[in-house]
């Protein structure tokens, strides 16, 4: 029998050759790392119209001609920041949504410190969620607002809008965990397995280094070791760099989340699961889906590690609604927001769905319209519609 | 040599012969400055009123509490009782220091071994048995020699103060166990794909379609780690050793915080919790300032 055969000097001699290159690319970097690298993220110029405690409320100058009448308020999660919307020009949510014409909001949590480890879920839907969402129906006159939430602040504006649902007009949610039974997705797994009281009784608030390391941990080979391999292969790609350090910026820029919340959260949701059976309580009051009778559109990521589709499409079907939709789209976590194909898809899509159920609602505040609202239903029969292409072009780096 | 000549040249002796030695010197001491207390007093010196009466008083009471025991110490039997304690105490040293290497030694044979097993064929993708023994003979090692010493109660003053000492001591040892095991099993993929790689490259090898570019045996080697990684994850040895992890590491955070307030306490600054404290009354009395202020609004509203 013939010794299998290894080309030990052809691999050798690729290895050399490689070596060569990655001299050169080197000396090469040395030009892109030293010189002047654009790296800011959130560079969309924007106003503070609001503030209360750590919590502050952009506003953003109009770039077209308003198209949908209602106001936006985009919700992103106590992890991480809202930053990811808006990493860079022409790789920016907030820009494609601005450029629909919708006048946008958003919200920026702020970095929570110790002081903040007794604020709950209570304290941030009906305390500062609630407080917001006033401040922008006082400021147009307008009894609802239009209300999007991403991953976390979607599951908290599924909450807000039970809760309240004279004051929310259209209900879009993205990445939003709702259902927390399902062996899908590691962080499903893990989190009913926590000690979330041992974790809150230990660090206070939950540490958003330690939550960092645990997302690293989901897929180190990629997350911990490939990632870093493919930056080294690009580090003469002055664009390339920018992009990565901006993508590393956001990944590591994760405030605390608030010990209270956390535990909340992690029991609620993670553990009881009540969040979907319309058994879950706030400040004493039932969050009942039921009470969700606002067009909802919900978008999530087929191939999402992190919020995989079984913990995001039952939403649709458990809600008083009649108009819900539910779209599936091909890509990851954060690839909904940052990759290029979704980008030319998402604002659209939000833009073209608000559009058709802007109406012209636009009287004053008034009980009599608040009533009105919240008994207002759209006979659409519900439908359910995924995009088919799948999008390679991710970004390294994203969690995704 | 006589059983005399021994008794004098022996430790005890010694030490009897620098007691009376001792006691003698300060006996008369206080002999003299009693005569001269009273010298003072007879020429009309002021000898410090009742003072220097009850200072001398001490003097003596101690004196005469210092020739008892010392008469006491000086016997032979005492002091060989006293020697013998003080030989016992390296031996005991050594006994601690003997069981805590039997530990270390233990716990390196069991690297060994665990070693050993790295080269045999391991089944892909399957976490089964991953070799916790080693983790867990430790454990028991530490359990049964080691704590029982730091559980010891504590008595006195500052019993309290060595008690969480100790407790912070035996949650940093349970913690660095801990994370130990998890790194260990962090590093399980790594064998395991390296050893499935050994086998893809013999059979690429073996069918002649070994590539020259070391960039695809990287790619190759990455995502079999994933794969590996990904099965990890999904098992209920992966989730109970990190839940034990968090645990640990949690409860030696818990147990260095209370050390960090018994020092704090001595200094002018406020503990976490003595904040913790009064930042939940100051999130209660926000809670109810910001209620009230709605309601106090509401009512000033027109409606």
């Amino acid at each position: 029998m013939n010794e299998p055969k290894i080309p030990v000097d052809l691999i050798i001699a690729k290895l050399a050759e490689d070596l060569e290159k990655s001299q050169e690319r080197i000396l090469r970097s040395k030009e892109v790392l030293l010189g002047p690298l654009e790296t800011d993220i959130a560079s969309t110029p924007y106003e503070v119209v609001y503030e209360e405690d750590r919590v502050k409320l952009k506003h953003y100058p109009p770039m077209a001609e308003t198209r949908v009448k209602t106001p936006l308020l985009m919700v992103y999660a106590l992890i991480n920041r809202e930053t990811m919307l808006d990493l860079q020009p022409g790789r920016s949510v907030v820009q494609n949504i601005l450029k629909e014409g919708i006048d946008l909001y958003m919200v920026d949590w702020g970095y929570p410190t110790r002081k903040d480890r007794y604020l709950g879920i209570d304290d941030h839907v009906n305390g500062y969620l609630d407080n917001i969402v006033d401040f922008i129906r006082e400021r147009h006159k307008i009894p609802r607002i239009n209300l999007m939430g991403i991953c976390m602040g979607g599951s908290f504006c599924i909450m807000y809008s039970a809760l309240h649902p004279e004051k929310v007009k259209n209900l879009i949610t993205t990445v939003t965990p709702s259902n927390f039974d399902t062996d899908k997705g590691l962080l499903n797994l893990w989190g009913r397995g926590l000690d979330a009281d041992l974790v809150v009784k230990t660090y206070g608030n939950m540490p958003g280094d330690l939550l960092n390391l645990g997302f690293l941990l989901l897929n180190p080979p990629r997350l911990m070791l490939d990632k870093y391999v493919g930056y080294f292969e690009n580090i003469d790609d002055k664009v390339f760099v920018e992009n990565f350090i901006r993508m590393e910026k956001w990944i590591f820029d994760s405030p605390d989340v608030p010990g209270e919340t956390f535990r909340e959260f992690v029991r609620d949701c993670f553990q009881k699961n009540l969040l979907i059976q319309s058994k879950m309580e706030l400040g004493g009051r039932r969050v009942d889906l039921q009470n969700l009778t606002m067009p909802l559109l919900n978008i999530y990521g087929r191939f999402d590690h992190l919020v995989p589709p079984p913990m995001c499409e039952l939403l649709t079907s458990r809600v008083g609604s009649n108009d819900t939709e539910d779209l599936c789209l091909d890509t990851g976590h954060i690839g909904i927001y940052v990759s290029g194909k979704c980008q030319r898809e998402l604002a659209p899509k939000i833009a073209g769905w608000l559009k058709e159920r802007d109406g012209s609602e636009m009287d004053a505040v008034t009980p009599e319209s608040m009533v009105l609202a919240s008994s207002k239903k759209k006979p659409t029969p519900k439908k359910t519609s995924s995009s088919s292409k799948r999008d390679k072009r991710n970004p390294k780096g994203e969690r995704s | 040599m006589g059983q005399e000549d021994k008794e004098k040249t022996s430790p005890g002796s010694t030490f009897a012969d620098w007691m009376t030695a001792v006691t003698d010197f300060w006996l008369s001491a206080g002999k003299t400055w009693q005569a001269e207390a009273f010298r003072a007093s007879a020429v009309g010196e002021k000898p410090d009123g009742d003072y220097s009466g009850r200072m001398q008083e001490a003097w003596q009471v101690l004196l005469r509490t210092w020739q008892t025991s010392a008469s006491a110490l000086s016997s032979p039997q005492t002091l060989e009782a006293m020697l013998k304690a003080a030989n016992s105490l390296p031996q005991a040293a050594m006994k601690i220091l003997h069981t805590t290497w039997d530990g270390y030694f233990q716990l390196y044979q069991m690297w060994l071994k665990s070693l050993g097993r790295a080269g045999e064929a391991s089944k892909a993708f399957s976490y089964e048995g991953m070799d916790p023994e080693v983790f867990k003979e430790w454990t028991a090692f530490y359990e049964k020699e080691i704590q029982p010493i730091l559980g010891m109660p504590q008595v006195g003053l500052t019993r309290f103060y060595q008690e969480r000492a100790n407790e912070a001591i035996d949650k940093l040892n349970r913690s660095q166990v801990a994370i130990a095991e998890f790194l260990h099993m962090l590093n399980l993929p790594v064998e395991k794909s390296l050893r499935v790689m050994e086998e893809k490259l013999e059979e690429q090898a073996r069918e002649g379609k070994l590539s020259e570019n070391f960039k695809d045996y990287y790619n190759m080697w990455i995502k079999i780690l994933e794969g590996h990684y990904m099965t990890l994850y999904q098992s209920p040895e992966y989730s109970r050793c990190m839940g034990s992890t968090l645990n640990a590491v949690a409860e030696f955070k818990i147990a260095q915080e209370k050390v960090l307030v018994d020092i704090l306490q001595f200094l002018p600054v406020p503990t976490n919790r003595d904040m913790d404290e009064l930042y939940k009354e100051f999130n209660e009395l926000k809670k109810k300032v910001k209620t009230m202020a709605k309601r106090v609004e509401k009512l000033e509203s027109p409606s």
